[in-house]
């Protein structure tokens, strides 16, 4: 897996849920690859389908039809538990919401991942994390005692700590101010840069957008292909 | 040592503390408390009998003959094997100074003891002195213990004269404490002792009256219990008498704790599983709490099998708590409940720590709570993690894995099959548990159908009655499980509620249009044309029924003798003891012969015998085959020529046994004779009879069933309180459901307020919405519970149903009360909310 020629590959994704007024078409056929080491900024309008192209790649959620393939890994053939083993080891998530377990202080939801994984050292490569982050101080506080900006560099250091190959954020800036978000920002692209992780972020900033090496723009449950030749 | 990843993350979910789980360690704790309360105390009351089993029983073995005293042969091989006391028990009149008119007597229950009474234990009496020197003969006169109620009632104190048969005995003291009295639960009087040597002067002691002949037989310490008795059935084969040894001295008492414990244990399940919906219920509102930690934790990499053994880790340690609270409640009944029950056991417990009604409490709750808590730990595995992204709850209508639905089934099986292998009385128990399952599932479907009707029905114009129905039937509102939980919880009551009205009622009610006033015991046959004399001369007098009576045991069927564990348990009664024998040539009035032909009233042939049809189909024989019994140590054998069904509620005098005339006239017996009576008639008839005829024995029907509505009465108490657990288990349901829903009602609250409404509407809306959800848990439970008390009155008691709309009614409302009570504690708490927090975007 370690020469892959593509991180990301999706090819004719579609995603179709039903719902009481019938079926509902959320990706109409996605075609995507994305390299390894890559950033892409993931962009579009609310309701476009940039969340559920997400959680096809997390493995959160399935297609209906089409092939998603990461990490070499083909996720259509794995079944709920694997996938669960497959993100453990191999993609960090970062939400927007933070979504941090809030009966566990900072430091056990960081070791969370690592103890699923079986370390023996959790707690001490989950304290390295929260330092790495800032947050060595606050290592037994509870997400209701963290900050927003507090809580979601506990959320960043959690998703990076199995060294993930394939870092997923959705908006991981929208609850939080500007600058708080800023640091955040720089925080997420300094830890991709140290492990060399590919990243794909959905973002409505433009600017934000703007720092991953590629945009890509979804309309419709569809990849735009003309606004990312625009850009 | 690191514990499992499992338990880890169990234990920290559980830091937060357990409020959300007040209501399941409630739930848990009550039902298992009720459970290992009712079996620790047993268990105490049955070692306490094992344990007072020589002084209850008198002796090491007790011998009991009726109608006729060992004779020489034996009473000279008892004395040989070990040391013997021999008393003479039977019912009579006392009376007292004969005064110019009247003379007030009672029915007592008398005992003569001879020179080693009591061989174990002491008695205990108001003046100092042995019992045989206070019962001997001093200046002429014999002496009496009586007591003290035959003092009270005959208005007598010590020194006074109390006439029995032809004897005046001097009363010399009262009896405060007798060691082997009160195994029977039905005694007709108080107690006088006198001495075995005067009997003989009171001419009770007649042929064929009722009088048992006690040997009580003291072993030595070394000798073998079960080759003794091997030895003296070698030795007499045919002597007939009843024997009981130590260690089923009190066979009757045993019998009754047994009942008793088995009846009050299933009803503690039901509690339990009563308040194995509220632990459903809490696992599922903490579970949907969860749901976005299981989401979380899922999108980091926990498979849904880590999720469901974190969540099940946290069920159990919960339940365990709720358990430990259990036991220690249920562990503790025996020291506080036993000094309550000394008033009315002739024993104490065995105040002790009884391991095994703790652990099957620990089953049951164990059972009781993964039954409960399977169904919604499944549906949480399967909570997608995806669920994270868009606000994508579980659907309602999740369906657990296969795997699980089955596990969920196997822990209900499991449950079920522990109560009745468990059970003495299995069929009981498997009745109980078909039953409590069908009213589980009427409920169900009650419930269901509530909740259907409240949707369908047309909006009513007034919002409050709108709002209120449109809870009934709104996803996720709480109408199911308050319908099956309280509703399970009310049928019990007013299934026992009914079914004791329905008891008292048979006999205060019903009996006296057509019971008799009185049963005379002991006539002998030349006084049985006298007797009737006397009592028609008696004005108000009415209808005077006699039929000749002996006493025997059915030993064999079809020449073999019968084994009564092989025979069905309704009818090992008919085996145990002596039963009421008679001969007839016409069929007693009223009879209804269901097989067979009855015998010409001048039958003269093979011995023929007329058996009651329900217990020959337990004992397992029909027309055509032969029964023997023992009377007065002798075998006779007849064919059973016709089965009858017999009506026992009448009160008039019946046999098991009715046997062609030929083959017992010759045996030595009394006549038993009833006499229907006004109430104004009653003392004269009395007082005529027993005056003219000093060895008749009269029973007065009236004081005979205050007897057994007093112990009905007790019994019942028992009952209720057990009954009571298990509403207060459905009420804690409630509690919880109400509970859960006070975000709902105050969200309702406030946007009802915002739109105009004062505090009062609010307050009716959700009044409204209790009254009916009560108003419907209570008639489906009035109509459940009725339903089950009629089964059981008219099905396995035989017995006229007697409409008791008051009880049930009674019941009803407080249902009502209770559901709109704790509605209105809940809303109130509500209405006191500020609208603004809750209004504001955060």
């Amino acid at each position: 897996m370690n020469n892959l020629s593509s991180m990301i590959d999706l090819a004719d994704v579609r995603l179709t849920l039903p719902s009481d007024a019938g079926p509902v078409e959320i990706l109409r056929g996605v075609d995507l690859s994305v390299a390894p080491g890559e950033s892409i900024g993931l962009v579009g309008p609310s309701g476009s389908g940039k969340s559920t192209l997400m959680a096809i790649m997390a493995g959160l959620e399935r297609p209906s039809a089409g092939d998603v393939v990461i990490a070499g890994q083909r996720l259509n053939d794995l079944d709920e538990d694997r996938l669960a083993r497959f993100r453990r080891d191999h993609i960090g998530i970062v939400f927007q919401a933070f979504h941090l377990v809030p009966t566990m202080t900072a430091l056990e939801n960081v070791a969370i991942p690592l103890e699923l994984a079986g370390r023996g050292d959790a707690f001490e490569r989950a304290a390295e994390g929260l330092e790495a982050v800032g947050l060595g101080h606050r290592l037994t506080h509870y997400p209701s005692q963290l900050s927003g900006g507090e809580q979601q560099r506990t959320a960043l250091a959690r998703a990076v700590a199995c060294s993930p190959r394939l870092l997923l954020a959705d908006e991981p800036t929208g609850n939080l101010d500007g600058a708080t978000g800023g640091h955040i920002v720089d925080l997420l692209f300094e830890l991709r840069e140290r492990a060399g992780t590919t990243l794909v972020l959905i973002t409505h900033d433009p600017a934000l957008a703007q720092r991953c090496q590629r945009i890509v723009a979804m309309r419709d449950g569809l990849i735009d292909r003309a606004a990312e030749a625009a850009e | 040592m690191t514990l499992p990843l499992s338990l880890r993350f169990a234990l920290r979910e559980l830091r937060g503390g357990v409020k959300g789980f007040r209501i399941f360690l409630l739930c848990l704790a009550l039902g298992v408390a009720a459970i290992a309360g009712v079996g620790s105390l047993s268990a105490a009351l049955v070692a306490g009998l094992s344990a007072d089993g020589q002084r209850l029983l008198g002796g090491d073995v007790e011998l009991r003959l009726t109608h006729r005293p060992p004779s020489d042969a034996q009473r000279a091989w008892l004395a040989a094997n070990g040391m013997v006391s021999e008393t003479i028990q039977m019912r009579a009149m006392a009376r007292g100074p004969q005064m110019a008119t009247t003379t007030k007597r009672a029915l007592i229950e008398l005992k003569a003891i001879d020179d080693l009474y009591p061989l174990y234990g002491a008695m205990k009496l108001d003046v100092a002195g042995s019992p045989q020197d206070l019962v001997a003969r001093r200046d002429g006169r014999w002496g009496a213990l009586v007591d003290p109620a035959v003092s009270r009632r005959l208005g007598l104190k010590t020194g006074d004269t109390l006439r029995i048969g032809e004897v005046d005995y001097e009363i010399r003291a009262e009896i405060e404490h007798e060691p082997d009295s009160g195994t029977s639960a039905f005694v007709l009087g108080p107690r006088v002792m006198v001495a075995g040597a005067s009997m003989a002067e009171t001419g009770l002691v007649q042929t064929g009256s009722m009088i048992r002949y006690y040997s009580r037989v003291m072993l030595p310490p070394t000798a073998d219990l079960d080759g003794w008795i091997e030895r003296l059935k070698q030795a007499f084969p045919d002597a007939g008498w009843r024997v009981r040894d130590v260690r089923n001295g009190a066979p009757g008492l045993r019998n009754f704790l047994e009942r008793m414990r088995l009846f009050l244990t299933l009803v503690g399940l039901t509690a339990l599983l009563v308040g194995g919906l509220g632990v459903g219920n809490a696992v599922k509102a903490y579970l949907d709490s969860r749901g976005r930690t299981i989401a979380i934790l899922k999108c980091v990499g926990a498979p849904a099998g880590l999720v469901f053994r974190i969540y099940l880790t946290q069920v159990l340690l919960l339940a365990s708590a709720g358990i430990a609270i259990g036991l220690l409640i249920g562990g503790l009944a025996p020291p506080v409940l036993s000094g309550l029950l000394r008033a009315y056991l002739p024993f104490d417990a065995a105040i002790g720590f009884y391991p095994l009604p703790l652990f099957m409490a620990t089953v049951y709750g164990l059972l009781t709570a993964l039954a409960f808590a399977l169904w919604p730990l499944a549906r949480a595995r399967e909570v997608p993690a995806a669920a994270l992204l868009r606000d994508v709850a579980a659907p309602s209508t999740t369906r657990p894995k296969p795997i699980f639905i089955a596990a969920v089934a196997a822990a209900f099986a499991v449950l079920a099959a522990t109560a009745v292998l468990t059970a003495e009385r299995t069929d009981f128990a498997a009745w109980f548990v078909l039953g409590a399952f069908a009213t589980l599932l009427l409920f169900l479907a009650a419930g269901n159908a509530i909740v259907d009707l409240a949707r369908r029905m047309k909006r009513p114009r007034r919002p409050d009655l709108r709002l209120a129905l449109a809870n009934l039937h709104r996803p996720g509102a709480p109408t199911l499980s308050i319908v099956l939980s309280f509703g399970l919880g009310l049928s019990v009551l007013v299934t026992v509620a009914t079914l004791q009205g329905n008891l008292s009622a048979q006999v205060a009610e019903r009996l006296p249009d057509q019971a008799p006033a009185f049963f005379f015991i002991d006539i002998q046959p030349q006084q049985v044309t006298p007797f009737e004399a006397t009592a028609r001369a008696v004005p108000g007098v009415g209808e005077i029924a006699k039929v000749p009576m002996l006493r025997g045991r059915i030993v064999a069927l079809n020449g073999e003798a019968v084994d009564p564990k092989k025979v069905a348990p309704d009818a090992r009664w008919a085996l145990r003891g002596d039963r009421g024998l008679t001969y007839s040539g016409s069929p007693p009035e009223g009879t209804q012969i269901v097989k067979g032909e009855w015998w010409p009233a001048d039958y003269a042939g093979e011995p023929l015998v007329s058996f009651d049809a329900d217990i020959a189909a337990g004992l397992g024989v029909g027309i055509g085959d032969t029964l023997t019994v023992n009377v007065l140590g002798r075998e006779l054998t007849a064919r059973i020529a016709n089965l009858r069904r017999i009506d026992w509620s009448t009160m008039g005098i019946n046999f098991v046994l009715v046997f062609a005339p030929g083959l017992l006239e010759a045996a030595p017996h009394s006549f038993i004779a009833t006499a229907q009576a006004t109430i104004d008639a009653e003392v004269p008839l009395e007082v005529a009879v027993t005056d003219q005829f000093a060895n008749i024995t009269a029973i007065r029907v009236r004081d005979a069933l205050a007897t057994a509505n007093r112990i009905l009465d007790n019994i019942s108490v028992a009952v209720r309180s057990t009954a009571a657990v298990t509403l207060v288990a459905g009420v804690l349901v409630l509690a919880g459901a109400i509970a859960a829903g006070h975000r709902r009602r105050v969200y309702d609250s406030v946007i009802l307020k915002v739109l105009g409404a004062t505090r009062a509407d609010v307050l009716r809306t959700f009044l409204l919405e209790y009254a009916l959800l009560g108003l419907v848990t209570a008639a489906l439970a009035a109509v459940i519970g009725s339903l089950a008390a009629y089964v059981v009155v008219t099905q396995v008691m035989g017995a006229p149903w007697i409409w008791l709309p008051g009880t049930i009614a009674g019941t009803a409302l407080l249902a009502m009360a209770i559901t709109v009570g704790l509605g209105l504690i809940g809303t109130l708490a509500a209405l006191s909310q500020r609208p603004a927090p809750l209004l504001r975007n955060d």
